[in-house]
């Protein structure tokens, strides 16, 4: 009798649980969302985006007033920015701003996570252009039309996301280490054997990887050659994982220089005296938007395109203020990929074969080879 | 026998009026909860991982497996990962366990410093403890390699080498081996350990073959809590290993959670290997822990834990604390200080005394989420130590002292949220709680969840570990003497346990502080916690304000264990 009971009491544990989550369970952990027709939001986007100058502003003010002046905005901007971005726009409209922050990937998982659950988190994703491309093949993305957007240039014109901002990769050097003059000039120059042991290369850059690649074939190196290049690059490279850690180890001279840190870290460091500097540039720079959309599912649509255009409008303003490259630049400020070469980060690929990328780069900075699988 | 014959007791009435009529007792109904608690917390992740392993899009499938092992070097991985898990689980364990004795059996110098040494290695975040060691042991910056440098002509250490790996994680694990044996000690009898001394047993003998023996069901669950959580370590790997392209069996579950959509087959098939080690372990440690009796020095005959002499090892053991004081806790926490006072990393320099500046501290101050995330910090900690050693307490009388059948399964299960990754606990959470009638999602509950979830084994080997030492002949005197079982549990065995208790209580405390693999996903607005806000700052690249936030992490937290110490004190085995 006794046995019996606990065996019971054990029993019951499985059955609860098993019925939990099975109720919880609609689907595979890994379902995707459904497409339907529009949304009552994009019905709100598409009204509102036949507006335009003051006046749609006023409407846009007016309305997200109506929705009790609240937005929520996931995004992986850093701390301090996404501070001062979201501190501007509460400023400007009296609108509190509820504010998810963390990686790329993260953002990415808890808008799948939240969608497949039909639980409406956000109104705005901010975030990598990787992230954005595969929220807009999942069909999370509604349309957003408007003079902000047309002011970026069409690079930065993607379906379902428009780019607010770009990280710069380009080389960085220790100044204490690499004195003036023996500083890397071209990207081809980090495969000098003379960097053996004193050059970084970071654990995730298979954006970046990708995207030399591809120049460097297009100037018409072939792919043994290219394959040469990155293998020369990642023998006797220091590897990495983060671009803050490549940015402190840096400067605190662990290595002389680092492959591919963003600028704007580099930047900071250098504000705060560090012996560090990535100019002048090596070119072309790659170039990676970061880009933001608004969610077909918003709770508060007015007051997400409010934001939208103000981040591509007076926002802009404020990115400049935090040491990032706007993809609007205001007025008087200095455009810095105006006399540079650049090349963009081919979004699309990336996005439709990131495995093989991320295996081929992970392989490379592995063992310093480069495999095809 | 006991409890057989407390619970024929307990329900008798129930019994002769049959089922139909049964009334649970406290006991049923405590008992009934606790299993189902922990049945629940451990199987929704589980659950989640598994299915998401073997179930994809097109049904059953064994592809992840393919993608997690099929690779040509994955030998050289399994092997790298080993290596490192055993030799840092080896080293916390002779480390922990050496000064554990020291510190509860002998009359050693410095008794003071073990609380100091016990704890702050466990709250420096494992990134910033890396990185200290980066600064002090790197053969090209090293600051311990910058001073031997004008003695031995070069760099002496190098840290990024397996055995840099084996150092850092070893003495980081080593609080909690300490903190494990530290309960153990302070329950065993001594009278056995004198009565082989007298015997003419020399003190290495009587250590030997005395003591290691009797705190052997501790010394298991020390060795494979460390393995596995050595073999699911992050930071130590990431930044130590892969700058010499030592790369080991985590940093795979990293790689194939980083794309999209994540490999959740790949790193469930991963975490799958980690889980047949984690069962060879336990099977191992249960096989150890068999005829329990052996381990029982807590009996009706009254002891005092009284301290050894060293004699003339005194100053040796005295030199051998201060030696793992400074290596562990001085070097790099002053190493933390030091860059917390400054704008950027350099190594210490005469002009550079004059650029020392506070604004680090500042910055903190005036981040407005730092209030609410230290606030929401405490309360999960506190909140998550106290409910899974109260289930625990409870749950250590169900697996080593009642004859329910099943009771194995118990310890198993509790086991389990050990090898579910942090990210996938949180995928898990999200995934089961975003879907549940009850609104828990977006609120601190569900960190608190998570949290309890992920602390569930250590709660469980404190409170086994110190179950196993307490004899049962001290309840069932209270049974007979008429208590009932919340009487006995409460009065007798709860004393009795509270070493391993609170040594539980203020690990859990501590590492919540640090968690943020699942609470990176799971927090919410206005919901932030610390761990969280050393994520921005390290993601902004804010190392030195990072730095800080460490300093005023250590300082929280040893003012927060100092209070549990002391409540601790009053109802544990009362010391000298």
């Amino acid at each position: 009798m006794r046995s019996n009971r606990a065996v019971r009491v054990m029993a019951s544990i499985a059955g609860l649980s098993a019925l939990t989550l099975v109720a919880a369970c609609g689907g595979s952990p890994s379902q995707g969302a459904q497409d339907s027709g529009p949304t009552k939001a994009e019905k709100v986007f598409a009204k509102l985006s036949k507006l335009s100058g003051d006046e749609r502003e006023k409407e846009l003010v007016k309305e997200a007033e109506a929705e009790g002046g609240q937005l929520d905005l996931y995004t992986s901007m850093t701390s301090d920015v996404a501070d001062a971005v979201t501190e501007a726009f509460s400023d400007k409209y009296d609108i509190d701003v509820n504010l998810y922050r963390a990686s790329s990937e993260t953002v990415l998982q808890r808008i799948l996570q939240e969608s497949g659950a039909n639980f409406n988190g956000n109104d705005v994703v901010e975030t990598d252009a990787l992230e954005m491309y595969d929220l807009n093949k999942e069909k999370l993305l509604a349309d957003y039309e408007g003079e902000g957007r047309d002011k970026v240039a069409e690079d930065g014109r993607f379906d379902g996301w428009t780019a607010d901002r770009y990280n710069l990769f380009t080389p960085s050097w220790n100044t204490k280490m690499v004195p003036k003059g023996q500083q890397p000039t071209s990207w081809e120059d980090l495969a000098d054997p003379k960097w053996d042991g004193k050059l970084a290369m970071e654990l995730s850059d298979y954006d970046w990887y990708l995207t030399l690649r591809e120049y460097w074939l297009k100037q018409g190196k072939s792919e043994d050659e290219v394959d040469k290049l990155f293998e020369d690059m990642a023998d006797g490279a220091k590897i990495v994982k983060g671009h803050t850690v490549m940015g402190e180890l840096l400067s605190a001279g662990q290595f002389a220089v680092a492959s591919s840190n963003y600028s704007y870290l580099v930047q900071q460091v250098a504000d705060k005296g560090a012996p560090v500097a990535y100019q002048p540039l090596v070119e072309p720079v790659i170039v990676r938007p970061n880009g933001f959309g608004l969610m077909k599912t918003a709770k508060h649509p007015a007051t997400a395109m409010l934001f939208a255009d103000w981040l591509l409008g007076d926002g802009q303003k404020a990115l400049v203020e935090e040491g990032l490259t706007p993809t609007v630049p205001p007025p008087g400020t200095k455009n810095v990929l105006e006399s540079v070469e650049t090349v963009d980060v081919d979004v699309e690929t990336l996005g439709e074969e990131e495995k093989k990328w991320s295996d081929r780069y992970d392989k490379l900075v592995e063992n310093g080879t480069v495999v095809d699988q | 026998m006991a409890s057989v014959t407390t619970m024929l007791r307990s329900a008798g009435r129930a019994d002769a009026a049959g089922w139909r009529r049964f009334v649970p007792t406290p006991k049923v109904l405590i008992v009934g909860a606790v299993i189902v608690v922990i049945g629940y917390l451990a199987v929704v992740p589980l659950y989640y991982l598994l299915w998401g392993t073997f179930f994809g899009a097109d049904g059953f499938s064994l592809a992840g497996f393919g993608r997690a092992y099929g690779n040509d070097r994955i030998v050289g991985l399994v092997g790298n990962s080993l290596w490192f898990a055993f030799g840092a689980a080896i080293l916390s364990l002779v480390v922990g366990t050496g000064l554990a004795y020291l510190q509860v059996r002998t009359d050693v110098p410095f008794k003071s410093l073990f609380f100091a040494a016990s704890i702050i290695p466990l709250i420096i975040p494992g990134i910033l403890y890396t990185i200290a060691w980066i600064f002090l042991a790197s053969p090209d910056i090293g600051l311990i390699n910058a001073a031997l440098k004008p003695i031995f002509g070069g760099a002496v250490v190098d840290v990024f080498t397996v055995w840099g790996m084996i150092w850092v994680e070893g003495l980081h694990l080593s609080p909690l081996v300490f903190l494990l044996m530290v309960a153990a000690f302070r329950s065993m009898d001594p009278s056995l350990e004198e009565s082989a001394l007298m015997s003419g047993a020399s003190r290495w003998t009587v250590f030997r073959r005395v003591t290691v023996p009797l705190v052997r069901p501790a010394i298991v669950a020390a060795v494979l809590i460390m393995t596995v959580r050595s073999l699911e370590s992050f930071e130590v790997p990431a930044l130590l290993g892969l700058q010499n392209g030592i790369y080991v069996f985590t940093s795979r579950i990293y790689f194939t959670l980083r794309t999209y959509p994540p490999d959740l087959p790949a790193a469930g098939a991963l975490a799958t290997g980690l889980l047949m080690i984690a069962i060879v372990g336990v099977a191992l440690s249960s096989l150890a822990g068999r005829g329990e009796r052996t381990y029982q020095t807590i009996t009706g005959k009254g002891f005092r834990p009284r301290p050894m002499e060293l004699g003339r090892w005194k100053p040796v053991a005295g030199a051998a604390i201060v030696l793992y004081f400074a290596l562990t806790v001085v070097l790099p926490l002053l190493v933390l200080v030091y860059t917390s006072f400054l704008k950027f990393y350099r190594a210490p320099s005469k002009d550079m005394l004059t650029s020392l500046t506070l604004e680090n501290y500042q910055d903190l101050i005036h981040t407005s989420s730092a209030m609410t995330a230290l606030k929401n910090s405490v309360l999960l900690g506190v909140g998550s130590a106290t409910i899974v050693m109260a289930l625990m307490a409870i749950a250590a009388w169900i697996v080593v002292r009642s004859r329910i059948p099943g009771r194995k399964l118990l310890d198993h299960l509790s086991f389990l949220p050990l090898v579910v990754p942090g990210l996938v606990l949180g995928l898990a959470l999200s995934f089961v709680y975003l879907r549940s009638p009850i609104p828990i999602y977006g609120t601190l509950f569900i960190l608190l969840i998570a949290y309890v979830t992920r602390y569930l084994p250590y709660g469980m080997r404190y409170a086994v570990t110190s179950m196993h030492q307490i004899a049962s002949e001290l309840e069932e005197s209270a049974q007979v003497s008429g208590a009932s079982w919340w009487q006995s549990f409460r009065r007798v065995l709860l004393p009795l346990l509270a070493p391993g208790l609170v040594a539980g209580w203020i690990y859990i405390l501590v590492v919540s502080f640090r968690e943020l693999s699942s609470s990176i996903l799971l927090y919410s607005p206005g919901k932030e916690v610390l761990s969280i806000l050393i994520f921005e700052q390290f993601e902004n690249g804010q190392f030195p304000v990072l730095a800080a936030l460490g300093v005023v992490m250590v300082l929280t937290l040893v003012v927060l264990v100092s209070v549990a110490y002391k409540l601790g004190a009053k109802v544990g085995l009362k010391q000298d």
